[in-house]
């Protein structure tokens, strides 16, 4: 069943047209995506679901300039991703992107605070004082900024990759599991946190997870089975979005 | 726990591959020094052999200067079963060049080459001079250096310092006689060698014959005066003699190739301790399923020494291929040592070349397969491998204290306490440079994060980003960083040591040639004969270009027992006296060096040709490394009276300001012209041949010194890729934060960079300390002078090896798709 995403008046943030990944060769050839379409909103936190081997991780690579894709396109914005060289797709990556990982998202060597503002330094931008400050404060890591990863808990650590993520205000946050490490308060926290971020600094975020109530917080979800896009709910609960899932799985 | 072993060989190989040609470097030029020793020592032998084949019995004399006379020759020919004898004479007679002075440092020996069966010379040109009194063949090397084809004339000087000349028939080849390699030779008929070096009797008696019990007839009629040997004792006590300086050139090569190991020693540990942490899931998995900690131990050994035994084999080719490379250079340039024997491996080489590798390995492994017994079984749950932590302990600091205190002690004893130039002096302070060693080893992973600091401070303002994470992560792992950088500190060390050494030898010979023996030229023989006439100074003394004229004329005679120098002097010189006073030095009065030994108003006895025994009384003491006089000197007039007018034995002359040295050299060579055994030698060509041989030494030793560098960048190589192995998910997320291939490349150069300054500026600190330290023991009153820019030199080449080190490493981690390195836990 392929169906087709309604858009949104604003221009959206994140467009992929025909998106097809193949791994390996002859026997071993393994599809990972088939014919996506998908369109993602500007100002939207959007979540992608589907059970494991469902290709949305490899969905979000390709979204973000990670891997490559075998055909199709991929747009950032007014941007196609598919055919640039590494090196354009590094500096899209710098000024337009934001990405928090479920594990290891933080380097050791550095502090809380060298850590957030990473990605400014990488790209030789100054940082926006006054977002940086409101960031700090929407996340609570004031009193913590001086430590290092080995000293911040489980949940601490990813707050601080979204704040990361949030400094160099990036057109679109890509989250890969951001909760999947967590326990379940420190995983709600962060995803308010997350939610927050798109309501008041109007930041758009694609968010890959597996647990229902992570994608009852998106204001909608999409649903991959097989490499391909099967169906979409809009402003889900954890019970609209589990359903769907045994629907899908069964 | 077999197979488990070996897999983890094969999941390791390119690891471990660096590993094993860190132990292939070092067991290769072990086993090569030995292979070549072997080989020289083999030709040595061979040509002995066939020498020494040709005579029977051989008869010389005690002592070196002792001679067999004529009379001993016929009684030997009388004997009964003696086909043949012939005396061998050697003596110095020298051989002009073109311009007519003596040839070489040295005065050429003239050799008698006889007739017949025991004919031992080896003529390679031309022919021998038969029975022509009036024919002589050279060395090969003389000859080359001199210019002389076989058919020129050449002219020789007779005992007399008289010239007679020869027909050159043919050249010689002086095989591996270290002392005709060193002083050149000139061949002549029996006859001729006697008349032209006057030689009361000969060097050898060579008897050819069949008797049984030869040897003991010789004996007999030779009597208990001289040594009789037979044809084989004859042939191994020369090829002895020969391997001498062999054996003392395979030690110090070895010490080298010892240094090699040490630092191969370093890296190995360094691989292992890594791939332990890395593997430690793997192990607790093993402990899980039951392997006991015995096992695990076991299998890091068994893979440590399975590398070992396959990089020392290799080793052992490598080494045989460096043994050839360097035989068929050193038979280029025609060194004076047998080249043509064939390059084999002996079972010794092998064992040796074997053992050392696969102890070194073994013994390096041993701590960390210690440290891979203490993993517990749980750590095999645990997803993230956690960073190795470092703190320094009370223990550490106290013990590197000690060491320290100890080191830089022993070595402070080496210079203040101990007295300068003598042999325990700088052994002493050596024994504190290797405490002091000790100490930095145990340091180290204290001093690695200020010293990255320091050294990356400019890096990581000049790299931006990737700059300063490299310098960030280059202290990350302290004891890691600081074994990888020790390594190169071990060689940067000993060659900033030895540049130090040779720059203040270089300086205190200069500022001692300069001060205390201002001479502008030095007139002498080549052995220091009395042979240059009174007359010469006379005649320069009235020279306007020159301002000052000093004769010393010596004869050595026995004084109080031993053989010295008794002389006087002319001519403007001030004695540095350290007792005594020389004013008024008269008859039956000397002034002798403070060294002999003889103290103020002692009475010497001294044997005079003219004079009979004189006893003379000490009125003063001088210091002979300050004041070129004569170990005893007399007053001139008295002089005279014991030795009669002899000829002054040296000349030492000053130019007056203002005077073109071209112009002053040519009127001395012109005073002299008239008579060849007289050399004129100016300070600024003794000061360039001794220059000349500090270059090369400094050369050599710095060319041996580079195998353990090499080493210790195969060292800094293998860090870097198991560091780039450990932060493959790190490096993945600085690219996904938008880190560029060329920055990620940047980042691991600029921390090779930081490892590489770090082991180097230690490596310099070291070397300037200790390198004063054994200059200030090795010379009395040394002037320590440190050449900048070679130990810049050392320090930049230091941080470009490294940033090479890293050029694999870096490809490999810039190459590494982010997806996939993220996926990776």
């Amino acid at each position: 069943m392929r169906m087709n995403v309604t858009l949104t008046p604003a221009p959206p943030a994140v467009v992929a047209r025909d998106l097809s990944k193949v791994y390996g060769q002859g026997d071993a050839q393994v599809h990972a995506l088939r014919s996506v379409n998908v369109s993602f909103a500007t100002g939207a936190f959007s979540a992608i679901m589907g059970p494991s081997g469902s290709g949305k991780s490899t969905l979000m690579h390709c979204l973000a300039g990670l891997d490559t894709v075998t055909s199709g396109t991929v747009h950032i914005g007014d941007v196609e991703l598919t055919g640039l060289s590494d090196r354009r797709l590094t500096m899209l990556r710098r000024e337009r992107i934001g990405f928090v990982f479920q594990a290891f998202n933080l380097l050791p060597t550095l502090t809380a605070e060298q850590n957030i503002r990473l990605p400014l330094e990488i790209a030789a931008r100054q940082a926006d004082q006054p977002l940086f400050d409101r960031v700090i404060e929407t996340v609570g890591l004031r009193d913590r900024l001086g430590h290092r990863p080995s000293e911040l808990s489980g949940g601490q650590q990813q707050r601080v990759a979204v704040a990361r993520a949030l400094i160099s205000k990036p057109q679109v946050i890509f989250a890969d599991e951001p909760t999947g490490n967590l326990d379940s308060r420190s995983g709600a926290e962060v995803l308010s946190f997350l939610r927050t971020s798109v309501r008041e600094l109007g930041q758009t975020i694609v968010m890959v997870t597996h647990d229902p109530v992570a994608a009852s917080y998106a204001d909608r979800v999409v649903f991959l089975r097989d490499g391909e896009l099967v169906t979409e709910i809009a402003a889900p609960t954890p019970q609209t979005v589990l359903d769907t899932l045994v629907k899908l799985e069964a | 726990m077999l197979r488990t072993a070996l897999a983890g060989l094969r999941a390791h190989r390119l690891r471990l591959l660096l590993t094993a040609l860190a132990i292939t470097l070092g067991v290769g030029f072990i086993a090569g020094t030995f292979v070549l020793n072997d080989t020289v020592q083999a030709g040595y032998d061979q040509r002995v052999t066939a020498d020494a084949a040709k005579v029977d019995v051989a008869v010389l004399p005690k002592g070196p200067d002792a001679v067999l006379p004529e009379r001993l020759l016929e009684r030997i020919r009388a004997l009964d079963g003696v086909t043949e004898a012939q005396g061998l004479i050697r003596a110095p007679a020298p051989v002009l060049g073109k311009d007519g002075k003596t040839a070489g440092n040295a005065p050429t020996t003239a050799l008698s080459i006889v007739p017949g069966p025991l004919d031992r010379t080896d003529i390679v040109e031309g022919t021998g001079p038969g029975t022509d009194d009036q024919a002589a063949v050279l060395d090969e090397n003389t000859a080359k250096a001199q210019g002389f084809r076989p058919g020129d004339t050449i002219t020789v000087l007779d005992a007399r310092q008289r010239e007679h000349r020869f027909r050159l028939v043919g050249l010689l080849d002086p095989g591996v006689d270290q002392e005709l390699s060193y002083t050149g030779a000139v061949g002549f008929t029996a006859a001729t060698a006697q008349r032209m070096t006057g030689a009361k009797g000969y060097r050898e008696i060579d008897v050819a014959g069949t008797a049984p019990g030869l040897k003991q007839a010789v004996a007999a009629a030779a009597g208990g005066a001289y040594v009789v040997k037979t044809g084989g004792e004859l042939a191994t006590d020369l090829a002895r003699a020969a391997g001498v300086e062999t054996e003392m050139l395979t030690l110090g090569l070895l010490m080298f190739g010892l240094v090699a190991m040490m630092v191969a020693a370093l890296v190995i540990y360094n691989t292992f301790n890594i791939l332990v942490a890395q593997r430690t899931r793997e192990m607790a998995l093993l402990r899980c399923v039951g392997a006991t900690r015995g096992q695990v131990f076991g299998s890091i050994l068994l893979e440590s020494s399975v590398v070992g035994v396959l990089a020392s084999a290799l080793g052992l080719l490598v080494g045989y291929g460096l043994a050839s490379l360097t035989l068929t250079v050193l038979a280029a340039v025609d060194a004076p040592l047998p080249t043509d024997a064939a390059v084999t491996l002996t079972p010794v080489t092998i064992a040796a070349g074997l053992a050392v590798g696969v102890v070194v390995t073994l013994g390096a492994a041993v701590l960390p397969a210690r440290s891979a017994t203490r993993v517990a079984p749980i750590a095999a749950l645990r997803t993230q491998a956690e960073e190795q932590t470092f703190r320094a302990g009370v223990v550490r600091a106290v013990l590197a204290g000690l060491f320290l205190l100890a080191g830089l002690g022993t070595a402070a004893a080496g210079v203040f306490v101990l007295p300068p130039g003598q042999q325990v002096s700088l052994v002493v302070v050596m024994a504190g440079g290797a405490l002091t060693f000790l100490a930095v080893l145990i340091l180290g992973p204290v001093l690695v994060r200020p010293l990255s600091a320091l050294v990356g401070w400019i890096p990581a303002r000049l790299f931006g980003v990737p700059g300063r994470l490299a310098v960030g992560n280059s202290g990350r792992n302290p004891r890691r960083a600081a074994t990888t950088t020790v390594a190169l500190t071990i060689g940067v060390t000993l060659m900033t040591l030895i540049s130090v050494v040779t720059a203040s030898t270089r300086q205190t010979m200069t500022v001692k040639l300069d001060e205390q023996f201002p001479i502008d030229y030095a007139l002498s023989s080549q052995r220091l004969d009395a042979v240059i006439p009174r007359s010469v100074a006379t005649e320069l003394r009235g020279r306007p270009e020159l301002s000052s004229v000093v004769q010393l004329r010596e004869a050595r005679v026995t004084v109080a027992g031993r053989r010295l120098g008794v002389g006087t002097y002319a001519g403007p010189i001030e004695p540095s006296l350290t007792a005594g006073s020389m004013k008024g030095l008269g008859p039956g009065q000397a002034a002798v060096d403070d060294d002999l030994g003889f103290g103020l108003g002692t009475a010497i006895q001294v044997r005079t040709p003219e004079a009979g025994t004189v006893r003379l009384k000490v009125v003063a003491l001088f210091d002979s490394a300050e004041s070129p006089l004569p170990q005893v000197t007399v007053a001139e007039g008295a002089f005279d009276t014991y030795f009669g007018a002899i000829p002054d034995t040296r000349v030492l002359i000053n130019i007056r300001d203002g005077v073109p040295p071209a112009r002053a050299r040519a009127v001395v060579d012109a005073a002299v012209a008239a008579y060849p055994t007289v050399r004129v030698a100016s300070s600024t060509e003794i000061r360039g041949q001794f220059d000349e041989t500090l270059d090369m030494l400094l050369m050599v030793i710095t060319g041996l010194l580079g195998l353990a560098i090499l080493i210790s960048l195969l060292g800094i190589a293998n860090t870097l890729s198991l560091s780039v192995h450990e932060r493959t998910r790190e490096s993945a997320l600085l690219r996904a934060l938008g880190l560029t291939r060329a920055q990620l490349r940047r980042m691991l150069s600029v921390e090779a960079l930081v490892l590489g300054l770090i082991g180097a500026l230690v490596g310099v600190v070291l070397g300037v300390a200790f390198g004063w330290a054994a200059i200030m023991a090795m010379l009395d009153g040394a002037v320590f002078s440190a050449p900048v820019g070679q130990i810049a030199l050392f320090v930049a080449l230091s941080g470009v090896a490294g940033v090479l080190a890293a050029v694999l490493p870096a490809r490999r981690a810039a190459r590494a798709s982010i997806v996939g390195a993220l996926a990776t836990s």
